[in-house]
């Protein structure tokens, strides 16, 4: 057999593929060995032609090939060389983002064969003698069916050794595993708009179509996935569910147990241990597992049975990821089910202004549920606490804190939102004016009161209290402004009996804090939950009845565009807690603007127009999605080498930018991270096409210009920015 | 430079001992002094009533004593913060006076 050349991809930041010798057959998406500077790497076999000119003499030798797995398949190679040339970033880093650790590595990875064992004829005869106590067990219980190797574990620890003696002899064989049959759990009656939604997607004819599901918060959106994919299991097909980081809870999962027990459901997520994490990729991409639910990384996950993709509350920013691969999931999960030919439902109470753009434009389709799922359930009544000239006391106002009496009395649980985790946000001296900075970002570190610490939220950097002043000496320094200790600490003040759950960042660390979170809040041991923006997302929270946000102005008049989108996604899902079940909920919302449109909009429980003025605004200061957009970002230990970078790129590529405006280089919104200063070009156009072909030309300049501003210079490249 | 204020008063009325960031022991207080001095050959009665801060060990072992009680404070002058300009005493040495 000859020498065959092949294109190799490895993950390093290089763009392009590597043209290797190999003796062995391999075909695209095959894991390979290859030797590369003085080090061995794993690759992926990639498809591609080899450049000509360049002998044999010239190309190094691909030194094994990892086959006890299939190539990767054609369908999971096409969705990692769309995302490389989308989001321009090295096709050999963005495939090896979409494959778990375990297959990162050059090691060969052999799947564990689960078919189970049966007996043959010649096993079926030849029983083992009494006094082989194991054996003969072992040999009864298969006489009665097919065991797995765990249950045949069960019935003797030395079950590995005697199936692996009994194979050789041909004494048992493995069997394909049956089709088990769709089992469902109970499933609850639809109101009429679940059954219309549900109806409308059975009534579709099969092949790609996007759906948006636009239900009010508590209004069943999961009762209607889960009917739909009821639906696909039953075709023997796979489904894919991508949910938000925060809202893979083991809640979820038992929920999708439950209504399918005999359905293989296997989860993906970051924090899973290697092994498992593998197993279950693994299971997807061999068709053993029917549901994958995950975090945006599980959007790469192979399926070839895959019949239907859900992307679960769409507009939450966790499905953006904002390092490495720049990639946005939801955007590569339409991309996917399109190729696929397959439906996508993305669903959520306040659906981000891109989807409700292409819902207008005729790209998506709209389904509504607009009651609450549960009879009695009604949206809540929310108002607002004007609090321009109220007397606060630890930042709430009267009518809160009347509120917040009022179902302490009645025994019903009150949540109290801010967005500020820690004691308060910044630590400051009143004597000469001095404040707690960040000594490494261009921002404020936040007193952890708790635990004698300050900290900063963006880069970790941590420091103990300072006794006095750092600047003129003086002792009392003071907490300005309000965190959820602070709250705490207050409401238990105001309220000696409450008993308060503080629910942020700091309390939901440990792997069982929502295990216990959910125990206490279900089992009526809380009167009042103190958090931040965790508490905005899908829980429920069972008898809610009262709903205080704090502090919430800052999103109205921020630098960011997206900021008062976000802001009202955020306050509508947690206004969304309150009134779930059956006691009629309220909404207190203190602020300084009570006239805000935003606000206005929130008291008339109204996305759909305040969504088309943030849309109209968005189309006249021509900001996404009224536009496409891509920064570049340059970080540097100084601001000037980051902007003269820029500046220079700038120069270099005007001339390439037909249809594209250029704006900057400005500072970042943040120009100081972690010891180094960022600045930012702006690319934008109205033509997508045209915008992506400027940006195709950009990395080997980019990585031109880089060497020449000297090594402390990075920039990236971010596709779709969801940050400014 | 010169800063310090000798004092007798009476306490008026005594914060609530409280704790610094860092877990320093704070109480604030209102004085009231009233006595007869003498300025220029001339001596009458005075009268002021000024903010007085004690901070550190002698605040926990004060705390919730001085209310009404007449105390000699020895101490410093500060102003309140940076943008109020009133004074304020801070204390250095509480002597209790006896009677």
């Amino acid at each position: 057999m000859g020498l065959q050349r092949v294109q190799v991809v490895v993950d390093l930041p290089l763009f392009g593929a590597f043209t290797y010798l190999s003796h062995f057959p391999v075909s695209p998406g095959q894991r390979v060995a290859v030797p590369f500077g003085n080090r061995q790497l794993c690759g992926v076999v990639v498809t591609g032609i080899p450049p000509e000119g360049l002998p044999d003499s010239q190309l190094k030798q691909v030194e094994q090939v990892f086959d006890s797995l299939p190539p990767l398949s054609a369908d999971f190679l096409a969705l990692a060389e769309f995302a490389a040339a989308y989001y321009h970033f090295p096709l050999g880093q963005t495939l090896f983002t979409a494959l778990p650790t375990g297959l990162r590595e050059a090691r060969d990875i052999t799947p564990p064969d689960e078919r189970p064992y049966g007996l043959t004829d010649a096993g079926l005869a030849a029983m083992p003698a009494a006094r082989q106590r194991a054996r003969l067990a072992l040999w009864q219980a298969l006489g009665d069916g097919p065991l797995s190797q765990q249950q045949a574990r069960q019935i003797t620890p030395q079950a590995g050794k005697i199936l692996a003696d009994w194979l050789a002899e041909g004494l048992v064989q493995r069997l394909e595993p049956e089709i088990q049959p769709l089992e469902l759990g109970p499933s609850p009656q639809l109101n009429a708009d679940q059954q219309a939604a549900l109806d409308a997607l059975s009534r579709e004819p099969a092949g790609f179509q996007a759906w948006l599901l636009h239900g009010i918060t508590g209004s069943g959106k999961t009762e209607v996935y889960l009917q739909r994919i009821a639906f696909c299991l039953a075709q023997r097909q796979q489904v894919l569910v991508l949910v938000p980081e925060i809202n893979l809870t083991p809640q979820l999962i038992e929920r999708f147990l439950q209504r399918f027990p005999a359905s293989r459901i296997a989860v993906q997520h970051s924090q899973l241990a290697e092994g498992e994490r593998l197993r279950n990729w693994l299971d997807a991409w061999q068709g053993r597992a029917d549901i994958i639910i995950g975090t945006r990384l599980s959007v790469f996950t192979p399926m070839p049975r895959l019949g239907m993709i859900v992307v679960d509350e769409e507009h939450d920013g966790s499905f953006k990821q904002q390092d490495g691969l720049r990639y946005h999931a939801r955007d590569l999960a339409i991309w996917r089910a399109r190729r696929a030919g397959i439906p996508i439902v993305l669903g959520s109470a306040t659906p981000s202004l891109e989807s409700v753009a292409n819902v207008e434009a005729g790209r998506y389709r709209q389904l509504k549920l607009n009651q609450r799922a549960h009879g009695a359930a009604r949206l809540p009544t929310v108002r607002l606490v004007d609090t321009r000239r109220a007397k606060l006391v630890e930042g709430l106002s009267d009518p809160v804190i009347k509120a917040l009496a009022a179902r302490l009395e009645r025994q019903e649980m009150s949540l109290v939102f801010i967005n500020r985790r820690g004691f308060a946000p910044v630590l400051a001296c009143t004597d000469c004016g001095w404040t707690s900075g960040c000594p490494r970002c261009s921002t404020r570190l936040v007193l952890h009161l708790l635990e004698r610490k300050l900290r900063c939220h963006h880069c970790g950097w941590e420091e103990n209290v300072p006794h006095a002043c750092p600047e003129c000496g003086a002792p009392d320094i003071k907490p300005l402004g309000e965190g959820t200790q602070r709250l705490e600490s207050a409401l238990g003040r105001l309220f000696p009996t409450a008993r308060i759950l503080r629910i942020d960042r700091d309390t939901t660390q440990r792997k069982q804090a929502w295990d216990e979170i959910y125990r206490k809040v279900h089992a009526g041991e809380v009167d009042m939950l103190v958090g931040t923006q965790m508490l905005a997302k899908g829980h429920d929270f069972g008898t809610l009845s009262l709903v205080t946000v704090l502090n919430a102005d800052g999103g109205l008049y921020s630098a960011d565009y997206r900021a008062s989108e976000r802001l009202f996604a955020q306050l509508t899902q947690v206004a969304g807690r309150a009134g779930r079940a059956d006691a009629p909920g309220e909404v207190l919302v203190q602020t300084q603007w009570p006239e805000h449109p935003l606000y206005q909009a929130l008291v008339a429980h109204d996305f759909d127009g305040f969504a088309a003025s943030l849309l109209q605004e968005r189309r006249q200061a021509a900001f996404p999605p009224a536009v496409y957009q891509a920064l570049l970002r340059a970080d540097a230990p100084e601001l000037a080498s980051a902007s003269a970078f820029l500046t220079h790129v700038r120069q270099q590529v005007q001339v390439l930018a037909a249809e594209v405006l250029i704006s900057g280089p400005a500072p970042a919104l943040m120009v100081r991270l972690a010891n180094r200063e960022r600045a930012q070009l702006v690319l934008e156009s109205a033509n997508r096409q045209a915008l992506h072909r400027f940006l195709d030309q950009l990395p080997p300049l980019l990585d031109a210009q880089a060497r020449q501003h000297g090594r402390g210079l990075r920039w990236s490249l971010d596709i779709d920015p969801q940050e400014m | 430079m010169q800063n310090r204020l000798v004092l007798t008063a009476t306490v008026e009325r005594e914060e609530a001992l409280r704790y610094t960031p860092a877990g320093i022991p704070v109480v604030e207080m209102w004085i009231r002094h009233q006595s007869r001095q003498t300025a220029g050959g001339f001596e009458r009665d005075v009268a002021c009533e000024i903010q007085a801060v004690l901070i550190g060990e002698d605040a926990r072992k004060h705390a919730g004593k001085l209310a009404g009680n007449a105390v000699t404070f020895t101490g410093f002058l500060s102003q309140r913060s940076l943008k109020n300009p009133r004074l304020v005493l801070n204390i250095e040495y509480v002597e209790f006076v006896k009677g």
